[in-house]
């Protein structure tokens, strides 16, 4: 569903600076990836990329067997509001509108019907939990509750492909484990693919399948097993042996 | 860091902000001070203007100064605003209240010397343009020669620095720092929606139709009676209307899914009712101070009008001769010849009729009134190309001077026609219709009457001579030479409209160069207000526009949303002022009961003409700004 072949990025400037060296990834419709590295390693970049947010540098990116960087840009953001959805570290929910108003956000500006918005948001929020707070506004909730209608809000679309950055990285833990439940029983039910950049090994143990990488490039992989205790071990085993600057992982050397 | 290296720092990047600020405050020092080179001229040292006229400036300088304070005044809180959260970080950095307070005092004091040196420069720079305006609209034989204005300078920058020390003052002292700390938290945290009363709504449309209403009712005189409370019923209907109304509409366009959940909607609205309260400030401003300029400079135009119109209309003739009533038949004689000697001196082609105006006693033997010879009246008339008459036998005309009311409020003509022509015989002949014509100058209208008729009058009660010369198009510097002699030598005999129009227009020129000045201050300071407003909130929109792009939003959509709201910006209070100034100037021409619509329509289609261009090269430099933070 999603292939990275050969894909480099080098950011121009006073100094080039080579961000992601050639990338080979591949994720199958309803597979569950996350990714993770040291901060400044090129996992924000890497993301960006496959959003078609930033274009890559040489290498091809493919969705559904199409490349979307050879879209025009009016194209490109309608392509991105339909056939993505994305979850942000620091939500980017609009702070005038309400819950209900923001979850339907990306299907008012494609002229979408009243009767059909009003029915789809509702179906989201009731499976999310959050049909009461449906007439706040974003300042009157919670983080994990502002995360879930985020999580609404991209999956507003039924997108193929859910992209998060840092999904829980402004959340406590209880909320983190809650928006992680959630996020998986999307992924099960929907069969949406899910591809999730994270510092928090607890967060990636929900996954299927881990990628490393390591000054932009790929460094390793591990899948996921029977029990997610076992798979929570193994990605915090493989964060300690990547190591090097390690103050990145120090939440979790407890 | 230093404390001076970051307030260095904060300089450079607020760039625009201080732009902004700064050009304001220099435009507004250029403004004053080119109105000072023109008011200090040498020129008017001498007779040319007269005492009114200076007073007039002064108190036009003083209008200029005022407002220079108000603007300077919010153009720097505005400044001040977007700059709090800076404020903020200073302080919890450790800066003390009184360190954060001096800055604030520096920074504005350094501005502003440099506002009025660069004001003073510009304004140099100007003057020469300015002084040639003037002499182009204010009609004045001696030429306004640039000179280089030293008491205009010395004015200027004491008062401006003057102003900008008592401002920077009274803002450092009123600094609320103890609060800044807070706004760096509760940047992102909005307050909450801005809500709108109904019945404040209500009183706002209540307001506006009352005021409007009054004063498209009134008539002449109850005009002036009228316009203080009319006013005051506007301005406050104006108020509620932006804090009120407005806000209840955008309320309940929101709560209109349909509208709301369409398209771009939610992002033009969204934010647009959030910012109402900041907005309804601006607009009122904005729209008042537009009101102003928009009335003021269409009164002094439709005035002008008013006065040269209203001669032009009543005196077809080039010039025109009438003695005085004690003239003797040798003097009138040897006025007539002087006056085509003074013609002939000034190579005025131009033909010539005369007759006697006579006048006969009423039936009702009340009063005199004129009767014409109808071949007279023709005489007349073709000179000027008016219709001429045809009379039937027996018949009498009356006929009134357009538009003209006698001073008990009836018109010539019912008088006229109630009453009839008296012959020598006893017998009365009735007059048969009124005509309107300017051929002869009559306030109280008169009688025409068939040659047959005439004969049968008897003699006049009273009778003058009238002469009237048509001269050739286009010979007009020829004919304010010889209008200017006649005025001299025939003194109120002689009369020329192009000579007396030229002197009105002398003696207004100043009045409109002023209102027209002080008009177009007002008007070019209210499109600032709007730029502060804008570029206030220009971090906010990037915010959001950078947010929703991530998310996909094309240049169609974004183009959408920005010249939407942009538009309403730039166009609600102006169309407001615009429709105010409609009601007004119709109140005016009911005043002088004179048309104004096309002067209306020049000035206030001008101001809207204007204001479009500003919309849209702003508009192209705010989209620029969004488009650059979204990539
Ligand atoms: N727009 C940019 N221009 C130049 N260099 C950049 C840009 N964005 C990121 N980088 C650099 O690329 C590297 C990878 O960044 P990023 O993908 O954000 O890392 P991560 O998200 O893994 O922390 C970093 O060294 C960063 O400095
Ligand atoms: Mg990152």
């Amino acid at each position: 569903m999603l292939k990275l072949s050969k894909v480099s990025k080098i950011y121009e400037g006073k100094v080039a600076y080579r961000a992601l060296t050639d990338i080979n990834f591949e994720i199958e419709k309803g597979e569950f990836v996350a990714i993770m590295g040291p901060s400044g390693s090129g996992k924000t970049t890497l993301l960006n990329i496959i959003s078609t947010n930033d274009q890559p540098t040489t290498g091809e990116v493919e969705i559904d067997g199409n490349n979307p960087h050879k879209l025009n840009k009016n194209a490109l953001a309608k392509f991105r509001r339909n056939e993505l959805g994305f979850i942000f570290q620091d939500f980017n929910l609009m702070h005038t509108l309400t819950v209900e108003e923001n979850i339907v956000l990306p299907l008012t500006l494609d002229g979408a019907r009243v009767k059909d918005m009003k029915e789809k948001a509702k179906r989201l929020a009731n499976s999310l939990g959050i049909e009461s707070i449906m007439k706040k506004r974003i300042y009157e909730i919670s983080g994990g509750q502002a995360q879930r209608v985020a999580i609404a809000r991209a999956m507003i679309h039924e997108p193929k492909l859910l992209l998060a950055d840092e999904p829980t990285g402004n959340l406590d833990s209880k909320a983190s484990k809650d928006v992680m439940g959630m996020l998986v029983s999307i992924n099960e039910k929907e069969r949406t693919s899910l591809l999730m950049v994270t510092h928090d090994p607890q967060a990636a143990s929900y996954s299927d399948r881990v990628v490393f990488i390591r000054d932009g490039k790929l460094h390793s992989e591990i899948h996921r097993g029977e029990s997610r205790q076992a798979f929570f071990q193994k990605i915090i085993d493989m964060l300690s042996l990547m190591g090097g600057d390690g103050n990145d992982f120090s939440s979790v050397r407890i | 860091m230093t404390f001076r290296q970051f307030a260095f720092n904060n300089v450079l990047r607020n760039k625009r902000m201080y732009i902004a600020y700064f050009l304001s405050s220099m435009f507004t020092v250029m403004v004053f001070f080119t109105f000072a080179i023109f008011a200090y001229h040498p020129a008017f040292s001498g007779g040319e203007v007269n005492d009114t006229a200076r007073f007039g400036m002064g108190v036009a300088g003083g209008i200029i100064y005022v407002f220079s304070f108000f603007f300077v005044l919010y153009s720097m809180s505005s400044f001040l605003q977007s700059r709090k959260k800076e404020f903020g970080l200073l302080m919890m950095l450790g800066a003390s209240n009184k360190q954060v307070r001096w800055m604030v005092f520096l920074e504005n004091i350094l501005i502003g010397f440099l506002a009025t040196v660069s004001g003073i420069l510009a304004g140099l720079v100007f003057a020469k343009a300015i002084l040639l305006i003037a002499e182009n609209v204010l009609i004045i034989s001696e030429s306004l020669y640039f000179y280089f204005p030293t008491m205009a300078i010395i004015v200027t920058f004491a008062s401006f620095m003057f102003l900008f020390f008592c401002i920077s003052v009274f803002v450092s002292i009123i600094l609320r720092t103890n609060k800044l700390v807070n706004l760096i938290k509760g940047d992102k945290q909005s307050k909450g929606e801005p809500k709108a009363s109904v019945i404040l709504s209500v009183l706002a449309a209540m307001l506006l139709l009352v005021g409007y209403g009054t004063a498209l009712y009134v008539k002449g005189v109850q005009v002036v009676f009228a316009l203080i409370p009319v006013v005051i019923v506007v301005t406050l209907g104006t108020y509620l209307l932006f804090t009120q109304l407005s806000v209840y509409v955008v309320r309940r366009l929101k709560s209109n899914k349909p509208i709301f959940w369409r398209k771009t909607n939610m992002l033009l609205f969204s934010d647009l009712s959030f910012r109402m309260k900041d907005n309804a400030r601006t607009f009122f401003m904005v729209a008042i101070i537009s009101t102003v300029a928009f009335s003021a400079i269409g009164s002094l135009y439709g005035f002008q009008s008013y006065l040269t119109k209203g001669i032009q209309e009543v005196n077809p003739y080039t010039f025109t001769y009438s003695p005085w009533g004690g003239d003797s038949e040798e003097v009138t004689k040897k006025d007539i010849s002087d006056f085509n000697a003074i013609l002939k001196e000034e190579n005025i082609d131009a033909e010539m009729e005369s007759m006697e105006l006579t006048y006969f006693e009423t039936p009702e033997k009340d009063r005199n009134v004129m009767i014409v010879r109808a071949s007279d009246y023709n005489r007349f008339a073709t000179l000027i190309g008016a219709t001429e008459l045809d009379l039937k036998e027996n018949e009498a005309i009356v006929v009134e001077q357009s538009g003209a009311i006698l001073m008990d409020g009836t018109k010539a003509s019912e008088v006229l026609m109630k009453s009839s022509v008296l012959l020598e015989n006893g017998q009365e002949i009735q007059p048969s219709r009124v005509i309107e014509s300017e051929v002869l100058l009559e306030i109280n209208g008169y009688y025409v009457v068939h040659d047959q008729v005439y004969d049968k009058l008897g003699t006049p009660v009273r009778s003058e001579i009238n002469v009237a010369w048509k001269a050739k198009e286009g010979q007009h510097d020829q004919v304010l030479q010889a209008g200017k002699k006649l005025s001299e030598q025939l003194e109120y005999k002689a009369f020329s409209v192009d000579y007396t129009l030229y002197e009105i227009n002398k003696a207004y020129g100043p009045i409109l160069f002023i209102g027209l000045f002080i008009g177009i201050v007002f008007f070019v300071s209210a499109g600032s207000f709007l730029y502060f407003r804008l570029f206030t909130d220009l971090e906010g929109e990037k915010r959001k526009f950078r947010s929703i792009a991530k998310i996909g939003l094309t240049q169609p959509e974004l183009k959408k949303v920005v010249n939407r709201q942009v538009a309403i910006l730039f166009f609600l209070p102006i169309v407001v002022a615009l429709i105010h100034g409609a009601v007004a100037l119709t109140a005016l021409s009911r005043l002088f009961d004179y048309n104004l619509t096309v002067e209306s329509s020049i000035v206030l289609g001008s101001f809207a003409f204007i204001q479009i261009i500003y919309f849209i090269v702003v508009r192209f430099f705010y989209v620029k700004q969004v488009n650059r933070s979204i990539m």
